[in-house]
């Protein structure tokens, strides 16, 4: 089998955004908001629905780390910020109902304050150490998703 | 909205077959703020700013100014209203030339010197005829003197038939902006609300209005312009399409039409894939009304290749990075320069191309978007690598790649070139007609470009 061709940097990065519960109370509403939006079925899940559509997202998890703290991890395709606003528009409102609950949370709602949503992501994404592994460092989610439908 | 105060550039296409874009300095501040005013004034005795209003009867010449940072700067704009502009805008097109693929042969060191050197004012006409456009300059030349250095002009006029050098009919996609009258060809696709184009509007994003420039005075109901002067290789395209005509067999006009998405007729691919005259033809009215999902769906792009250049520039429905292709859409305000391609003359040694505004509410989040994104890049797409676009992309020597899907097999095009090189460029604020004023009247001492 071939080894692909290196490439510089992989389409996808990783996000690794850390974020802070404004109290245990917040942290426990968190707790249950997210419990609630993973209980529900794929075709009525706002995350769901919008990371298809957004269509730049391989994986997303939601990790308590305890300390009050919740990350967010997920890899995705291309610049994060060439594509804030698609990202906003799709999945703003599941972000608007975490980020009232954190501390230094940019204003709300984010569909609103758009640099400033994308300004608190930078400061809490702890990304990775450098450089970020992939299999398949030129594969994007169409590219994956298109062959997938193509063979059935 | 008071389309009176609005550039009419902005929202309508003149229709006229002259063009002349002036780039100018400011040596005077006081001088210079004064010919924005008389702009708009109409006991001035110039030629006045065509705003958006209807037109009961159309003028013989449309006169329309941008502003660039540097300008704005020169004119006595404070600081702290220059640093409300958008940042792309304020670094200017010189400086972020590498982000829209403005390098190797593009690059700004390779510029006509006026656009490199960088302008401050660019006024430009359009007119039904030369003279038109030659009166106007006469008139407004006299006044501006006072304030302004000429740098340079650029000149375009209409090919017949209004044809752009590749061979293509053009113009056929504009956005119908949300409240307005239609400007290009009606459609039943999304409309882009007033504020995807002028500031001080509910844009593209819900709940996100653009912040406008202080003081609102200067900032609302302004828009942005990426002016552009490509220079368009067309014996290169020519060899291109004769080439490979004969390596797969595919007709030049196939392929012609493959590379862009339409057949140089204008009729769209996805609508009619085997023919440039289907029968019935494609109705006038349905030339832009379609999309590559729903009556038509085309994912895989047999009808339309996932990456010619129309669909690049507007996925419309297509599955894309982001599922926004119906929110980067901007206006274009094109003509072309130079005297016609001959075939049976090639390498006639004059240099031919387009005159282009690019207009849009966020110079980042439309045309340096698309540039870099869609123009430079295929991976918002599937399938496309990171392949470019064909007619437009800045591919190095020999590296160009375009597929087109086929059940039969894919035809895979190699080893082209750019077709396009980026002769200057320059970024420019599209005032209101309220900015307008609004500068004439401040009092600032003139101040030295930075």
């Amino acid at each position: 089998m071939e080894h692909p061709t290196p490439v510089d940097q992989p389409v996808q990065n990783p996000l690794t955004l850390v974020m802070t519960a404004k109290s245990p109370e917040s942290y426990e509403a968190l707790r249950q908001i997210v419990a609630h939006v993973q209980s529900l079925p794929p075709d009525q899940n706002p995350i769901v629905v919008a990371l298809d559509k957004i269509a730049t997202v391989h994986f997303a998890r939601f990790v308590f780390l305890g300390d009050q703290r919740l990350a967010v991890i997920t890899t995705y395709d291309g610049d994060f910020d060439a594509y804030i606003n698609e990202f906003i528009n799709e999945i703003g409102d599941v972000f608007n109902s975490l980020l009232q609950h954190m501390q230094d949370a940019s204003p709300l709602p984010v569909q609103t304050y758009r640099e400033e949503f994308l300004q608190f992501v930078r400061d809490h994404d702890l990304r990775c150490e450098p450089p970020f592994y992939s299999a398949y460092p030129d594969r994007t989610v169409l590219d994956i998703t298109a062959t997938a439908a193509s063979v059935g | 909205m008071d389309l009176a105060d609005v550039q009419g550039l902005i929202v309508k296409g003149y229709a006229m077959p002259v063009v002349r874009h002036v780039g100018l300095r400011v040596d005077d501040g006081p001088a210079a703020r004064r010919f924005l005013g008389a702009l708009v004034d109409p006991a001035a005795g110039v030629p006045q700013l065509t705003t958006a209003a209807p037109w009961e009867v159309k003028p013989e010449v449309c006169t329309n100014v941008g502003l660039t940072a540097a300008g704005l700067h020169a004119l006595g704009v404070a600081d702290t209203s220059l640093d409300s502009f958008p940042a792309e805008f304020r670094e200017g097109a010189v400086t972020r030339a590498a982000t829209v693929g403005d390098v190797g042969p593009s690059a700004p060191d390779s510029w006509l010197p006026w656009l490199r050197d960088g302008v401050h004012i660019l006024v430009s006409l359009s007119g039904q005829h030369q003279q038109a456009v030659e009166d106007a300059t006469a008139e407004l030349a006299a006044l501006w003197q006072q304030g302004y250095t000429e740098c340079g002009r650029a000149d375009g006029c209409a090919l017949p038939d209004y044809l752009a050098h590749f061979g293509y009919r053009d113009g056929f996609s504009q956005p119908t902006i949300d409240g307005l009258p239609p400007a290009g060809l009606p459609d039943s696709l999304p409309r882009p609300p007033v504020g995807a184009f002028l500031l001080g509007h509910p844009s593209q994003h819900p709940g996100f209005t653009y912040p406008v420039p202080a003081p609102p005075d200067l900032g609302h109901n302004g828009s942005f312009a990426a002016f552009r002067v490509l220079a368009q290789d067309v014996d290169s395209f020519a060899e291109l399409l004769t080439t490979q005509a004969d390596r797969t067999g595919l007709s030049e006009e196939m392929l012609a039409a493959k590379l862009c998405g339409r057949w140089r007729n204008g009729t769209p691919l996805v609508l009619s894939p085997t023919t440039d005259g289907p029968d019935p033809p494609v109705a006038p009215e349905a030339m832009n009304d379609f999309d590559y999902v729903g009556a038509h769906a085309d994912e895989r792009g047999l009808r339309c290749p996932v990456g010619s250049h129309v669909r690049r520039m507007f996925p419309r429905g297509s599955r894309i990075a982001g599922g926004g292709g119906h929110l980067h859409r901007i206006v274009r305000r094109g003509m072309t320069y130079g005297p016609p391609y001959d075939p049976t003359r090639p390498r006639d040694g004059h240099e031919r191309g387009l005159l282009g505004m690019f207009i849009g509410v966020s110079i980042r989040d439309q045309f340096e978007f698309l540039m870099r994104d869609w123009v430079n890049d295929g991976r918002f797409a599937p399938g496309l690598g990171r392949s470019k676009d064909p007619l437009l992309g800045a591919q190095e020597d020999g590296q160009g790649r375009f597929t087109i899907p086929a059940t039969a097999g894919d035809v895979v095009l190699d080893g082209f070139s750019r077709f396009v090189t980026t002769r200057g460029g320059a970024y420019c604020f599209l005032p209101s007609t309220t900015a307008l004023r609004h500068l004439a009247a401040l009092s600032a001492p003139a101040q030295q470009p930075a």
